[in-house]
């Protein structure tokens, strides 16, 4: 396994004292003057938090800008399912909350592996989004004297979690999405749903624009710009079951990629402790319950191995409320990780509840006692409705059944402090990029990093590229647009010819289950190297045996599916590989052979405090590992401890 | 002008005009059964009520002229937006449907006031035209009926049987369009509240039966026979005019025709 | 409740409407699937139909989904003449196989409105109401230019009033339900969450004025009050909401210098390609 520590990832982080980062970054940025604006012509894929709210932040400034979505409406984006909130430093409960706090405890979060400038300015901005929200009429939770409500979640010891019902997402979306709308109208932005991008365009090294497929009429589109911003996800569907929306895909991230975009962490990935059980095969996606859930809900499972009695008859002193048990301190509000291995420590040792016995109960029956059925009602109303329609289990009556289930990747294109990639003009914002949270997310940073990246760093940062870079002019007439749109007409018809036996989604199960097997909630370097060599050999199989039935020029769901099975059959193999090479555990990235006595994850500060971030070297030549070192000056490093 | 042109051209403005002019009707309906009921306290009462409205001859033209105008409207919207509202479904209709209102039923034989507001105001309209040639016009009368006072005439109108039928069933038509027509006014002059709208919706429903019974009843009155005139043929004539324009139609909806493709819901 | 419906299968005749694009007509087509368990989704059963029709050999059956928790808006359908099928508050993706019994027949029909129009089988384009947001549904606030966001306090009943509206999810099952093919619910949502709140305010006028001109333009129907739309939206929007819009149209036509000078009555869409 090569290496390096490399030249190709400089991180770009201004000097000084880390409270004066951005400001210093701002001060000494190059701006583009309002009038020549409508001159440069800016791409955003994706219109999730980041997409939209970036496409909506330049298009205001005056750059003419073009959005891009698979979705037919750009309300869409899953960015739309965070149930839970969002995060912001406002220490409005009082509570001792700071920027430096949240600061740190992201970075703690993160199990030190996130570059401490950028989640410090992600701190930073946390409050300019509440108040940037609010004023687009972003219906958060209010008290009865009319300031906004907080509440707390896991990772944490204050309250400084902004929501709307369990539905924060969904309204944060509509208010990025009605902004962008607003520009739209104006003229500045131009809006192409049911589009999907299929290749980065490359012009002298530097991203100059994409191709995309008209998902209504199959055509194969080239579209120029001075700049392109993927904001396009993470790769949680590499697992096939996960929270992640059925259309959420790897392959705008995976095709820029193989342009020379260096993939940073591929191995870390957030498995929520608190979604729905699965049921059975036919299982097409996990529902996630909010972890807000867990301020009030008790987890626990029976004391006694293969409990055959139902919850109600268990006694209290039969219960083991295990994360109560192991994490005094915390509690249930332990972050994500460390709540998942737990239930899963728990259900491999012949604890687990439900018929398949892979779930541990969250009772709200002392909560309902204390505080009453309505106050529950109003704090998750709907979420127990959700948990109801699923599961037809009543959660007022009865526990809820958990398990945990793939959620989010912190892992993305590698990205400097400007959110550039290593393809000069090409940038990444939101969970497509590797960069806050390290090897594990807080619950609702999410939100705050789609946020901060798509409203108030990418038109910094975006500006600054369009400024001080010689961008010659480029249209999509130029040669290099008609190779790469060939290529990707070529790889479509290649799909459609293959005519075999097997449907897309088949394959697309097989791989979710060499992923959660061998590279899901934990890890050794036997099981990694068996998913290797099963993800290589079902890719071959997928090449000879697929079955996309159809044509190329209509709307032709199979084939959509068929690119992006085919693009996460190559990135499933990249994670084993990650994952193989990062010999410790940290968050999301539980290593078997790296635990302490009580098992619990054990980093390897000395040689992993370090971002691994992939260089694709072309087809059957295995990728290169580059490392960017972090340091940890201002919130040192220290062993997660949350007792 | 704009702003007129807007209320007569914009979805919501039509339902202004329609749900006004509802209301208005609404309120003359009132007016019309609280005089018609004077029938019921003989004929000098009714006579002289009946005589008195006419003396003002430019009282009785403007509301005449508001009548006609705010029903005239009324069909006119009813027409422009039910057509309107067959487009808006395109080319291909549901092969089924089926409410999601729990207890509702769709189909050409479940009668909810609300989805048949253009078939009971279809049938208001042809009532009212006969109505008018009953009362205003008086196409119909004889010589004896032409010379009767107001009284007498009512009577000798209500004294046919095929009369009875109708206006007995025209007055539950009306009680019905009026019953969803009543309470939909407000929702589409925006004067919907959580908290009085229920309230509406009984005062509506209680308005229809009352509509219904009220404008119904007359067709059991025995003025005939207080006034000698129990078959046609013993009619009289007396010299006066009627006042009555007619009960029009009272809702502010926009009916549309059941869909054929409606189908009986399975179960 | 609980687990007495696992392991539960139906058998059940579909019947499914197909088209290969706008263009063409489309027809409905019948087939039939044994062994479905009561524990999938709805969504879930088609994919079982797709798997089937694949070893068939014919094309599988082209559907709008996304998210399958209920909340992008994603999913469709007319399923046996209800909008998301039968469930209230419940939108195609969370409706399960329990809810229908053995041996029966399943009518499945794209949204049916002019302003929608056929795709392809059951995916309709409803772009209409991205213009209709773009006529004036938003607040125009620049990034950055936002004051503290407790500075202009908001009172919890307000708040959540607004969010009773906010949360509609952009599915179209009201267009599809009511039988006029009106789009009033989704454009009340949105008028009616940002004229509860102090920050949509000032535009308030320009808002209703705007997105009523563009929904008019769409030719979407009129609404009569049947309130079927309320009964089929999946995120439990109430018509009170079309209330207050009638009368922020009211206030916005009749009381402000826009609407008398007949600004925004009408609106033709832009953006797009």
């Amino acid at each position: 396994m090569s290496s390096d520590s490399s030249t190709l990832l400089n991180s770009r982080v201004p000097g000084g004292p880390i409270e004066q980062k951005w400001d210093s970054f701002k001060r000494d940025q190059k701006l583009v003057a309002p009038n020549s604006r409508r001159k440069y012509e800016v791409i955003v894929v994706g219109t999730g938090l980041a997409g939209a709210a970036a496409a909506a932040s330049l298009a205001e400034m005056g750059y003419k800008v073009k959005v891009f979505c698979f979705q037919d409406s750009p309300r869409r984006a899953h960015s739309i399912a965070a149930q839970g909130g969002i995060n912001a430093a406002k220490n409005y409960h009082n509570d001792g909350d700071s920027v430096w706090r949240l600061f740190v405890d992201t970075v703690k979060g993160g199990d030190f592996r996130a570059r401490e400038a950028n989640v410090y300015r992600l701190a930073q901005l946390s409050e300019n989004i509440i108040d940037q929200c609010v004023a687009q009429g972003v219906p958060f939770a209010r008290e009865y004297g009319g300031t906004l409500a907080n509440r707390t979640f896991g990772g944490t010891q204050v309250s400084r979690t902004f929501y709307a019902r369990g539905q924060t997402g969904q309204q944060l979306l509509i208010g990025a999405y009605q902004a962008l709308m607003r520009q739209v109208a104006g003229g500045n932005a131009t809006l192409y749903a049911r589009r999907e991008m299929l290749d980065l365009v490359t012009v002298d090294g530097v991203a100059r624009g994409i191709v995309c497929r008209n998902l209504t009429t199959g055509k194969i589109e080239s579209h120029a710009a001075h700049a392109v911003l993927l904001c396009t996800g993470g790769y949680g569907n590499v697992f096939y079951l996960s929270t992640n929306a059925k259309g959420c895909n790897v392959t705008a991230a995976w095709r820029a990629h193989k342009r020379g975009a260096l993939f940073g962490n591929p191995c870390y990935t957030q498995i929520h402790p608190t979604c729905i059980p699965v049921t059975g095969d036919h299982q097409s996606k996990l529902t996630l319950m909010s972890e807000s859930l867990r301020n009030d809900g008790r987890v626990w499972v029976p004391k006694q191995a293969n409990d055959p009695r139902t919850p109600s008859q268990i006694p209290e002193g039969e219960r083991d409320y295990y994360l109560e048990r192991r994490y005094p301190a915390y509690g249930n509000m332990v972050p994500r990780d460390v709540a998942s291995r737990a239930a899963k420590e728990r259900c491999d040792a012949g604890y687990g509840v439900g018929s398949s016995k892979l779930s541990v109960y969250l009772d709200f029956s002392r909560a309902i006692k204390e505080q009453g059925e309505a106050a529950i009602r109003g704090k998750y109303g709907n979420l127990f409705h959700m948990y109801q329609k699923i599961t037809d289990e009543n959660p007022y009556q009865s526990p809820m059944r958990i398990y945990p289930a793939v959620h989010y990747t912190m892992g993305g294109l590698w990205v400097d402090y400007h959110l550039e990639s290593t393809i000069p003009g090409m940038f990444v914002l939101g969970e497509a990029n590797f960069s806050d949270h390290g090897a594990n997310r807080l619950g609702a940073s999410a939100l705050m990093q789609g946020l901060a990246d798509g409203y108030f760093i990418a038109p910094y940062t975006v500006s600054n590229h369009l400024a001080s870079r010689k961008l010659p002019e480029v249209t999509d007439a130029h040669p290099r647009f008609r190779e790469v749109a060939e290529e990707a007409r070529m790889r479509l018809q290649r799909l459609l010819s293959i005519d075999g036996k097997r449907s897309v989604d088949s394959y697309h199960r097989e791989l979710g289950q060499i992923m959660w097997n061998y590279c899901g909630m934990s890890r050794n370097a036997a099981g990694l190297n068996t998913a290797i060599g099963k993800i290589t050999s079902l890719r071959e199989d997928f090449w000879r045996n697929v079955n996309v039935p159809g044509v190329g020029e209509n709307l032709n769901q199979s084939l959509e599916l068929g690119g992006r099975v085919a693009d996460f059959l190559e990135f499933g193999e990249l994670m084993c590989r990650d994952a193989l090479a990062r010999e410790e555990s940290a968050g999301g990235h539980f290593r078997e052979e790296h635990q302490t006595a009580d098992n619990e994850a054990k980093r390897d500060d000395e040689k992993f405090a370090h971002v691994a971030a992939w260089e694709y070297l072309g087809e059957g030549t295995q990728e290169k590992r580059h490392v960017e070192p972090l340091t940890f000056e201002f919130c040192p490093l220290q062993v997660r401890n949350y007792k | 002008m704009s702003w007129l042109l807007a209320t007569l051209r914009s979805s919501v403005g039509k339902k202004f005009v329609m749900g006004g002019t509802g209301l208005f009707l609404c309120f003359f309906l009132v007016v019309h059964l609280a005089g018609n009921l004077l029938l019921y306290a003989g004929p000098d009462a009714y006579n002289s009520y009946a005589n008195k409205l006419h003396e003002n001859v430019a009282l009785l033209i403007v509301a005449e002229i508001g009548l006609f105008g705010a029903m005239l409207l009324h069909i006119y919207l009813a027409f422009v937006t039910a057509s309107e509202n067959r487009a808006a479904r395109g080319a291909t209709d549901y092969a089924m449907r089926q409410s999601k209102i729990p207890g509702r039923v769709i189909h050409v034989a479940g009668l909810a006031p609300d989805t048949t507001m253009y078939i009971t105001g279809a049938l208001i309209f042809g009532y009212i035209a006969l109505h008018l040639c009953d009362f205003k016009f008086e196409v119909f009368a004889d010589a004896a009926q032409l010379a009767a006072d107001p009284y007498t005439k009512a009577a000798m109108v209500l004294s046919s049987t095929s009369r009875k039928v109708i206006y007995a069933i025209a007055a539950i038509v009306v009680g019905i369009h009026v019953s969803h027509g009543f309470a939909s006014a407000f929702q589409s002059l925006g004067l919907n509240h959580p908290k009085y709208m229920p309230t509406i919706k009984t005062i509506s429903k209680v308005f229809g039966v009352a509509v219904a019974i009220g404008f119904g009843s007359f067709v059991t009155w025995d003025g005939q026979r207080r006034c000698g005139c129990e078959s046609p043929a013993t009619m009289e004539t007396a010299p006066t005019t009627m006042p009555s324009t007619a009960p029009a139609a009272a809702t502010e909806s926009a009916p549309a025709p059941t869909t054929p493709a409606e189908t009986v819901p399975q179960s | 409740m609980s687990h007495s419906t696992t392991g539960k299968t139906l058998n059940l005749k579909l019947r499914v409407w197909r088209q290969k694009d706008n263009a063409s007509r489309g027809e409905f087509r019948d087939y039939a699937l044994v062994g479905i368990s009561t524990e999938m989704s709805f969504l879930e059963m088609l994919d079982i139909l797709n798997e089937q029709l694949l070893q068939q050999g014919e094309e599988p059956v082209n559907f709008d989904h996304d998210c399958r928790e209920g909340i992008c808006g994603t999913c469709s359908l007319m399923i046996n003449g209800q909008a998301h099928g039968p469930d209230n508050g419940t939108t195609t993706c969370q409706l399960h196989m329990r809810r229908f019994h053995d041996g029966q027949m399943i009518t499945i029909e794209p949204w049916r409105a002019k302003a929608f129009p056929v795709i392809r089988d059951l995916v309709v384009d409803r772009s209409a109401f991205d213009r209709i947001i773009q006529a004036g549904g938003y607040v125009s606030v620049r990034t950055g230019q936002a004051p503290e966001a407790n500075s202009v306090p908001i009172s919890k009943n307000d708040q959540e009033s607004a969010l009773d509206a906010a949360v509609c999810i952009g599915c179209g099952a009201c267009v599809a339900s009511c039988k006029n093919a009106s789009a009033m619910l989704f454009v009340a949502a949105k008028v009616s969450h940002l004229a509860q709140l102090p920050q949509g305010a000032p535009e308030r006028a320009a808002r209703v004025l705007g997105m009523v001109g563009q929904m008019d333009s769409e030719e979407f129907g009129n609404c009569t009050n049947t309130s079927e739309c309320e009964a089929a939206c999946p995120a439990g929007v109430s018509v009170t909401h079309i209330a207050r819009l009638n009368r922020e149209y009211a206030k916005a036509l009749y009381g402000s210098p826009l609407g008398l000078k007949g600004e925004l009555l009408t609106s033709s869409g832009t953006g797009g390609d």
